[in-house]
């Protein structure tokens, strides 16, 4: 992978001495640490917001800001996206002049997305005219990505994208994140304080503690980590992926669901056969069997390698592959008598009431 | 029926106040922007030097404007020996003491306006490519607009009601630098009840067309934000 965006710097501020030295390659990064532990004064330092004590920052060739050389491009001179982590959307103007405010301020041979597409790409044609004020909170996320995105930015920086959204969206606003990624070729840093969500979108992770740089590299590999179970993290770890749906069983009330292989009996929810759905399903609630189960309530059922096992807290975490990395904790005992090993085969089983579709 | 004096009067008021406003609105302006948007030690100084002119007895106000622009005060020489203009006791010294002292509300109605503000609006603009300038004028401008409109009305008024530093500074002149509070000081004393009532009147007109004006604008930007 390439180098895309060099950062070298440190900044002290009144909690902490941010100190960060790293090569962000192209595709989809992410920022990941604990509250204050200094991810948004990072991406502010490379939008140009705030200025680093010192340190270098170059972005695909061009210095955005070196205090040996004295160069310090202001915000607008370093065309990158913003997306701030509650929106801001400008009040006094309706959607469309929102998302048109970065293109007009482009210069005609900078512009390489057109608004019409923008408008395509996140679906938001029927909200035009409407006053960002009267917005959900999903709508304003599309909304403060189009106007991001309008300005033909050579990288986005997403600050907390999915903070404080309904679990409903999640799914929804991480797909696009993914489109925009895959189709406009868009390298982004993705800010997140969920690790969840940086394994199920980003291909590279900085984590963060206090300003220090605890780990940079693929978010699995950084998962079972003795620097990552030094943050002491507590939420429940999710696996975050996406299904086709592939058929829809009116009598019993359930809809099914397909990742590579492995098909899913989904709950049931208001989904049209052909379209993709996000699912999350938690790491607590798969559980591993060393021989195929029989005679079980679970609907599903499938093999997978054990790529890894993990001590994490007072659990294990296994990492299996099929048609997907599936992350499941289980306890010491279990491990021990189930004898797992790296490069064996399990048998998952998941209950269709821990499937939840996000959207 | 009214005078001519009465409607000079008026006049008088009308240019004054206005002519006040508009000196003071950007010095206003820079004073709220200092205020807010600044981390500078000598703040409070600045804040308060501001509010002096909105404690201080209004004729106090006008002495010192009438040492500053005096024949032999500092800037009323200097005006004096270069364009042989004379200041004091002509409309414009009326209109800079309404100026001075409708000051202080106006830098409040902006200072609350920039406060209620979200300052990352700015940074917004400018990451989205806009200059400091440009996001100064399409952002932070619209949206203090209503407090914008608020300081220009209210300095207005205050400047129609002024009395007692126009009377140091302006003197009391029917016809060049009488204005409508002046006339109905004078008309009191001398016990002219008819043209009392008038004066009373036309300041009642003023006042109301105001406020309606001050409606109107922020009634517009209520819709418009619909």
């Amino acid at each position: 992978m390439n180098a895309f965006l060099n950062v070298n710097l440190n900044k002290k501020t009144c909690s902490f001495k941010l100190d960060a030295s790293l090569c962000f390659p192209e595709g989809i990064s992410s920022i990941f640490g604990p509250s204050g532990s200094g991810k948004t004064t990072l991406l502010n330092c490379i939008a140009g917001l705030t200025r680093p004590d010192q340190g270098e920052i170059v972005l695909g060739g061009k210095i955005l800001f070196s205090s040996n050389q004295k160069i310090d491009l202001a915000p607008e001179n370093r065309a990158l996206g913003y997306m701030f982590q509650d929106s801001l959307l400008f009040p006094h103007l309706n959607v469309l002049e929102n998302i048109q405010y970065g293109y007009k301020t482009t210069p005609a041979r900078s512009r390489k997305i057109e608004i019409p597409d923008l408008i395509d790409l996140l679906k938001l044609d029927p909200l035009l005219r409407r006053n960002p004020l009267s917005l959900s909170g999903g709508e304003k996320r599309r909304v403060a990505l189009a106007r991001a995105l309008a300005r033909s930015p050579s990288m986005l920086l997403l600050d907390e994208p999915l903070s404080s959204l309904h679990a409903s969206l999640r799914g929804q606003i991480m797909r696009y994140l993914k489109t925009i990624s895959d189709d406009l070729s868009i390298p982004m840093i993705y800010v997140s304080h969920s690790i969840s969500e940086v394994i199920a979108i980003a291909n590279q992770v900085l984590v963060l503690n206090n300003g220090a740089t605890v780990a940079f590299d693929e978010p699995y590999k950084v998962l079972g980590t003795k620097d990552f179970a030094s943050l002491g993290y507590e939420e429940p770890l999710e696996n975050l992926f996406d299904v086709t749906i592939t058929e829809r069983h009116e009598n019993n009330r359930t809809v099914m669901g397909r990742i590579g292989e492995v098909l899913f009996t989904l709950p049931e929810f208001p989904v049209d056969v052909g379209q993709i759905v996000s699912i999350s399903l938690k790491a607590s609630d798969i559980i591993l069997a060393s021989e195929k189960p029989r005679g079980i309530s679970a609907r599903n059922v499938f093999r997978a390698r054990i790529e890894s096992l993990q001590r994490f807290g007072n659990r294990v975490l296994v990492q299996t592959y099929n048609s997907h990395r599936w992350l499941s904790e289980i306890t010491l005992d279990a491990v021990d008598d189930l004898r797992l090993a790296e490069g064996s085969t399990v048998y998952m089983v998941v209950k269709t009431s821990s499937l939840i579709p996000l959207g | 029926m009214i005078t001519d004096t009465e409607l000079t009067a008026l006049r008088i008021s009308l240019q004054s106040a206005a002519l006040g406003t508009f000196l003071a609105f950007p010095i206003a302006g820079l004073i709220a922007l200092t205020l807010v948007r600044t981390r500078i030690r000598w703040k409070f100084l600045l804040d308060t030097l501001v509010s002096i002119p909105l404690v201080m007895p209004p004729i106090i106000t006008g002495y010192f404007l009438l040492i500053l622009l005096g024949k032999n005060g500092p800037l009323g020489s200097m005006l004096d020996k270069t364009f042989g203009v004379e200041i004091i006791f002509t409309w414009i010294a009326a209109a800079l003491a309404a100026g001075l002292i409708a000051l202080p509300l106006m830098v409040r109605a902006i200072e609350v306006a920039l406060a209620e503000m979200d300052p990352r609006m700015e940074l917004v603009a400018r990451s989205l490519g806009a200059s400091r300038l440009y996001a100064f004028w399409t952002i932070t401008l619209p949206l203090c607009k209503k407090g914008l409109i608020a300081s220009i009305l209210l300095g207005f008024a205050r400047g129609l009601g002024e009395f007692g530093a126009t009377l140091i500074i302006a003197g009391n002149i029917p016809g060049r630098t009488q204005t409508l509070p002046l006339a109905m000081f004078t008309e009191l004393q001398a016990g002219n009840d008819n043209s009392v009532i008038r004066l009373v009147l036309l300041s009642l007109i003023l006042t109301f067309l105001t406020l309606l004006t001050h409606h109107v604008l922020i009634r517009k930007r209520k819709t418009e934000a619909k």
